[in-house]
């Protein structure tokens, strides 16, 4: 009897995704298939989303302050990073709300400037900058970072032109990657296909100046994978006027599981960019 | 390797005579104006050539050569119709055409999907300029220089393609008179003086003799005898606005008038756009008002629009911006941004040609919307200083 159910059930589901397509019904366990960009970044591309950065959905970067680290919590350099990564191979936008981009910084971290599109919309409201990235996913620029800030806009001013951009970058099989402060705000939490928590670990310093941030990651959230995978990171910050320098990759911080959490970091704010000092 | 197609025909000012004067084809005929007036000719059919007159001699003295002939004074309005209708119809079939008065070129160099080999092609050049042209066919000629397909359609025939393959372009033109050389009547006659009657003869002689002869003239002879010249075609690019514009009977202060004249003005400028092989890529609408006051609104187009049907939604738009303070007396459309309307790449990858130019359709159609300053470019300062802030300039992001 309950093979037969079992078997009826299958053929139903078979039935709607035929006429419906794929994404019509699922089983809830089963992760949506999704194309992936890699990031080159082991501890993206392996720890947190498998393949790299999902095509056509969007990833979260939601920072979680703690006291210490001067309100840094990696996520801006961080998505300003794989920004610089992706701009190496192809067209890229950045919506830039808090209007805290340094060009500089960027070019620090390996970006090349020429595709760079840097999208500022007026007053930095975070609806027409929506609006204007769902244009640019529609006319094409495969690769989107947009930077939230902590703006105290109502979401219901902005949760259209976030369902449309989810619709346009969905359609185009765009990477959308946000940076937001924790706690997300409701809309972009439930639009978010992958969240990955940021959280510091404390400042990575070398001859007693700060060379970096070391933040922990956690994936909380996943339609594309498993929620809860973790990993650590160290994300060098460009030395201040080292024109021309490159940063490279954020790497993996090795055994970061043995270091306990320190109690106390150290109290220097990181010498270079506004990018910096806010994320 | 550059392949480069001339067609001549007759001249313009005789087609458009012809057209407006059908009954004069078999008659001698010069263009120019009235014998008495102190001009020079500028074209004579067949038969009047045959008499004696050519281009450039005074009016006077043609009629002199040819009493019977018929003088018609230059339609320059119906040359230009000619003109525009060669283009658009060589631009359907060549990426880059110029039309000159009684020559045309068009670009050859590479391949046609729908024309497989150079002969079809060219045919069907020539039969799409024949088209254009009142059914007057042209004389074709094919060469990797714009020199030597000149000289190949003159030795062509109306209805005749004349191929010169490469590698064989100094053999193709040595037996040509030296006449035919654009270049100085004094360096011609000096060379004639010399005994060289013919292309081949001056190719064969050594580049340095020429130039100590001659000069930088000497060179650029030599160049050509040998079928060197490197010349391509001078390609034609659409103008850069193009306006249709309304008077209305009396004043009108009814929208629905007004919204029924500005549909008859877009299908009017979609036409001249198609006729011409044009889209626009922005819009213009001004609602002249009574006052001499014009309520205008202006916006970047999703897409290029190259007919009436297409650039309507975009009017209606512009309609819901101007808002006219007083009756209307006058609408007028303006299309910018012109680019070509056919033979356009087809969008098969976003990744590709016509995905840039999406982009950079809609970064100007953002900053016309929000503004100037809301999408741009960071570069790099050459000389950043010491300020951490200088090293780099902002710029509004084009194409």
């Amino acid at each position: 009897m309950a093979t037969t159910t079992t078997r009826a059930l299958a053929e139903a589901i078979s039935g709607l995704q035929r006429r419906y397509g794929t994404r019509a019904v699922r089983r809830g366990g089963d992760p949506l298939a999704a194309g992936s960009w890699a990031t080159g970044i082991p501890a993206v591309d392996e720890a947190l989303a498998p393949g790299g950065l999902p095509l056509g959905r969007l990833t979260v970067l939601a920072g979680e302050r703690r006291p210490g680290c001067l309100g840094a919590s990696g996520r801006l350099t961080l998505l300003q990073a794989l920004l610089a990564i992706a701009s190496r191979s192809m067209q890229v936008a950045y919506v830039d709300l808090p209007g805290t981009l340094d060009p500089g910084f960027l070019a620090d971290l390996g970006a090349d400037l020429d595709a760079c599109l840097v999208v500022r919309p007026p007053r930095g409201v975070p609806g027409p900058g929506l609006a204007m990235a769902r244009t640019l996913i529609r006319a094409g620029v495969p690769w989107v970072g947009i930077a939230f800030g902590g703006e105290r806009v109502p979401p219901t001013t902005w949760t259209h032109p976030l369902n449309a951009l989810v619709e346009a970058a969905w359609a185009a099989r765009t990477v959308a990657c946000f940076s937001a402060p924790a706690p997300l705000p409701a809309p972009l939490a439930y639009a978010s296909s992958l969240t990955v928590a940021c959280s510091p670990l404390g400042w990575h310093e070398a001859h007693g100046d700060v060379a970096g941030l070391r933040v922990r990651l956690e994936v909380a959230k996943s339609r594309v994978g498993a929620p809860g995978a973790e990993t650590a990171m160290l994300i060098r910050y460009p030395r201040p006027h080292a024109v021309g320098e490159v940063v490279g990759l954020p790497t993996l911080l090795p055994g970061y599981r043995d270091t306990p959490l320190p109690a106390t970091v150290a109290r220097v704010a990181p010498a270079t960019g506004p990018a910096a000092a806010a994320g | 390797m550059p392949r480069i197609l001339c067609a001549r025909f007759p001249h313009l000012g005789l087609l458009a005579a012809w057209r407006r004067h059908p009954e004069l084809r078999s008659e001698p005929v010069v263009v120019g104006g009235a014998p008495e007036l102190r001009l020079p000719v500028i074209a004579a059919s067949a038969a009047a050539e045959a008499a004696g007159v050519r281009p450039g001699q005074p009016l006077r003295q043609a009629q002199q050569a040819c009493p019977a002939a018929v003088f018609v004074a230059l339609d320059e309005e119906e040359v230009a119709r000619l003109r525009a209708g060669a283009v658009a119809a060589l631009c359907g079939v060549a990426p880059a055409v110029e039309v000159g008065d009684a020559e045309a070129f068009a670009d050859l160099s590479g391949g046609h999907a729908m024309h497989p080999g150079e002969p079809a092609w060219a045919a069907a050049t020539a039969r799409a300029l024949a088209g254009a042209l009142d059914g007057e066919a042209p004389a074709v000629g094919v060469a990797g220089s714009r020199f030597v397909a000149r000289m190949a359609a003159r030795v062509s025939a109306p209805r005749r393609v004349r191929l010169v393959r490469p590698g064989e372009e100094a053999a193709f033109l040595a037996p040509l008179p030296l006449g035919l050389l654009p270049a100085d009547r004094a360096v011609l006659a000096r060379l004639a003086a010399l005994g060289l009657d013919c292309l081949g003869a001056v190719a064969s002689l050594s580049a340095a003799d020429l130039q100590r002869q001659f000069g930088p003239a000497g060179l650029a002879v030599h160049r050509l005898a040998r079928g060197e010249d490197g010349g391509a075609v001078d390609a034609w690019a659409p103008p850069r606005t193009l306006a249709e514009r309304l008077p209305l009977d009396g004043p009108v202060a009814d929208l629905e008038a007004i919204r029924a004249a500005a549909r008859s003005l877009a299908g009017a400028l979609g036409e001249r756009l198609h006729t011409a092989a044009l889209a626009a890529g922005t819009l213009g609408l001004a609602l002249e008002e009574e006052g001499g006051v014009a309520a205008t609104a202006r916006r970047v187009l999703p897409a290029p629009a190259g007919n009436g049907a297409e650039l309507w939604p975009a009017v209606l738009g512009l309609l819901g911006e101007a808002r006219p303070q007083a009756p209307v007396v006058a609408l007028r459309l303006e299309a910018g941004g012109l680019c070509p309307g056919s033979g356009r790449q087809v969008d098969l990858w976003r990744t590709g040609d016509a995905g840039r130019e999406a982009v950079v359709r809609s970064v100007a159609r953002l900053q016309d919307r929000f503004g100037a300053g809301t999408v741009l470019r960071p570069r790099l300062a050459l000389d950043p200083g010491d300020l951490a802030e200088r090293r780099f300039i902002w710029e509004g992001a084009r194409a």
